[in-house]
């Protein structure tokens, strides 16, 4: 058998004295502060009042989410309803976790947007929503929001968000980026 | 042989070269959009424009060297021509390469980054062609992108000797255009026009928005289409790229097929076959070893195969025209002693199909025929009548020449019917699951390497041979 390294001596070497190593005191006083927050979280909820910081995820949706907050992408609209998407795919190559994928389709009828989005997927899995996409994007097509993607899956596969989700937001309601965007480029 | 300078660097030229040539000929590449080196100058782009010391500009394309010629490449007079020739170039261009199948391999693009990198200067507004002109079943014109560089239509007229387009009206309005009555689908070449096209004008329907070229990488491989051979490179999904929620068919699928160039076979082309290469391949695959019509597993079949040929007394096989070198070899070294070996031609040339044409296409549509008469001799493929086994390899096979009672053993890639009515049936790897070389007609060998993984339950050919013949050989 090898023989065991030695410990390592640590700055904060915990130092018991012998009321520590009397053990029972110690574990009562522990005991009590577990219990005094169970009754006072248990008073509260018998009294209608929310108890403890905790959050009923999924059920229950924070609100307290910063301004800023970009937990989710959302796919903006043309007013005919259409993705504002022409699938260049500019936000999928410079995604750091590559988590979006693309298959554009071919409307040789409409010359204006010849190439649109015939699938838009993107992985919350992989996703770390550094925002890259957004800046990408050549045509405003793809937002943040404050939001969270609520994915709950027993499967990493189970993560993806398809096209479908990613539209169901009305983008000409965003006051604060209207559509179309109005004169002059950039903010 | 002109001693000329280019860059301060003293070089040899030959007679009649221009400086571009004498420029490429020596590692020193020069700009170009309109000029290719498999065709004719038409000196219309003007971005090759080199500095000649104490004469001033002049388009490198164009210029004869002469003994004693001292040219800058990249002067500053150059780079500020060249800028200014970009911003002109990309005045009426839409600039729409986030939709462009050309972004990221575009000459245009490449040349504007690196010299003129700056948004247009003009105030007039774009003009506006024609979007989407259908020059036939295969090729798409966009003739705002076009920067009529002509190389298509030199192309048609040299090359392909078509002469099919043509360039129409004048000045801003000019357009690319077939010449009346003529469609560029009576050109079997037309789509090297495709990769001519400095820019996304010309664009090939198949591959229209199939892919952005950088999620693809190129694999070398053949075109089995026909004795030539042609070199090519087989494009399809990098392996860093992979797809994994939307179209992950496209990760083991061929998205296009461009000529890698090859002066000792088909120079800078191919043909309209080499490029639709994923009608041959990617036709529906049988994966599943069967013994009579039975699915088994691909010990059971070969067994089966083995216990067939060792109880044959005039066994015959059908050797395919689409086995690599290696695999010939292989056939002869194992299985040769023990067959009456004929080469079989797997592919017929198909009603319409152009024959010999002296430029690539050649009447025989096999890969691999000259390799596989130089080992299995110039027999024709009739089957005698006392054969009572026939070992099949590949297709092409007429179930119907066979003598009563004979049995068959089937190595093939694909689908059919006769795969089922086969005494013994095993799948094999297709071209762009395997490497191996190819002899063309002219005895030129040339490799292919693998684009994808085989599928878990077919084999290659050079492997299964070794493994079919019986224990102790044939009695």
């Amino acid at each position: 058998m090898r023989p065991r390294p030695p410990r390592r001596d640590y700055w904060n070497e915990p130092t018991l004295g012998w009321w520590e190593r009397a053990y029972i005191f110690e574990v009562v006083r522990g005991l009590l502060t577990t219990s005094r927050v169970f009754w006072r979280n248990m008073g509260r909820w018998v009294r209608g009042r929310k108890g403890a910081l905790t959050s009923y995820y999924p059920e229950e949706r924070r609100a307290d989410y910063g301004r800023r907050n970009r937990g989710k992408h959302v796919l903006t609209q043309r007013p005919d309803g259409r993705p504002q998407c022409i699938a260049c795919n500019l936000c999928a190559t410079v995604c750091p976790a590559r988590c979006i994928e693309i298959e554009a389709g071919l409307d040789l009828e409409d010359t204006a947007h010849p190439k649109y989005p015939e699938a838009f997927a993107i992985d919350y899995a992989r996703c770390i929503f550094c925002g890259f996409c957004v800046e990408a994007c050549p045509e405003d097509a793809i937002r943040m929001v404050p939001d969270i993607p609520d994915l709950p899956g027993n499967d990493r596969h189970d993560m993806w968000l398809h096209k479908e989700h990613l539209m169901t937001w009305n983008p000409q309601r965003d006051v604060a980026k209207p559509y179309p965007p109005k004169g002059g480029s950039g903010p | 042989m002109p001693g000329i300078v280019i860059d301060g660097q003293a070089l040899e030229a030959a007679d009649g070269q221009t400086v571009m040539e004498a420029a490429r000929a020596h590692g020193i590449t020069i700009p170009a959009l309109c000029w290719h080196p498999a065709l004719s100058v038409d000196g219309s782009c003007r971005v090759c424009m080199v500095e000649v010391e104490g004469r001033g500009l002049a388009i490198a394309c164009n210029l004869p060297v002469r003994e004693g010629l001292a040219v800058l490449t990249d002067s500053e007079a150059v780079r500020a021509q060249r800028k200014l020739t970009l911003q002109f170039l990309t005045l009426n261009h839409p600039v729409d390469c986030g939709i462009c199948d050309k972004a990221g391999e575009c000459l245009l693009q490449d040349y504007h980054y690196a010299y003129n990198a700056t948004p247009s200067v003009s105030n007039e507004p774009k003009l506006h062609a024609t979007k989407h002109y259908s020059l036939g079943e295969r090729i798409v014109l966009d003739n705002e992108r076009c920067i009529l560089c002509s190389r298509c239509v030199r192309f048609t007229r040299e090359v392909s000797g078509s002469h099919v387009l043509g360039i129409e009206q004048r000045g801003d309005t000019s357009l690319i255009r077939p010449a009346a009555g003529r469609s560029l689908d009576e050109d079997p070449y037309s789509d090297n026009v495709i990769d001519l096209c400095p820019v996304g004008a010309l664009l090939s329907r198949r591959f229209l928005h199939q892919s952005r070229v950088w999620y693809l990488t190129a694999t070398p491989s053949i075109c089995p289409g026909c004795a030539r051979g042609c070199t090519v490179d087989v494009w399809h999904r990098r392996p860093d790229w992979q797809l994994q929620a939307v179209a992950t068919h496209r990760n083991h699928a061929i998205a296009r097929v461009t000529p890698r160039e090859n002066p000792a076979v088909n120079g800078p082309w191919i043909c309209n076959k080499g490029r639709d290469l994923a009608d041959l391949l990617e036709r529906l695959r049988a994966l599943q070893p069967m013994v009579a019509g039975v699915p088994a597993t691909l010990e059971e079949a070969m067994a089966a195969a083995r216990e067939a040929i060792a109880a044959a007394r005039h066994p015959l096989a059908l050797v395919s025209t689409w086995g690599s070198n290696e695999e010939l070899e292989a056939f002869k070294e194992h299985l040769g002693p023990l067959f009456t070996c004929r080469v079989k031609a797997d592919h017929q040339r198909g009603p319409g199909e152009p024959g010999d044409d002296g430029l690539l296409i050649r009447a025989d549509k096999n890969p691999n025929t000259s390799r596989a008469r130089a080992l299995f001799g110039e027999a024709p493929a009739d089957t005698p009548g006392d054969t009572d086994l026939v070992l099949v390899w590949g297709e092409g096979f007429d179930g119907s020449t066979l003598p009563a009672g004979a049995t068959t053993i089937l190595l093939g890639s694909f689908e059919a019917p006769e795969n089922v009515t086969a005494a013994v049936f095993i799948p094999l790897s297709i071209l762009t699951e395997r490497a191996g070389h190819y002899t063309n007609f002219e005895g030129v060998v040339s490799g292919f390497a693998p684009c994808f993984p085989a599928p878990a339950t077919v084999t290659h050919a050079e492997e299964l041979f070794p493994r079919l013949v019986p224990e102790g050989g044939r009695p």
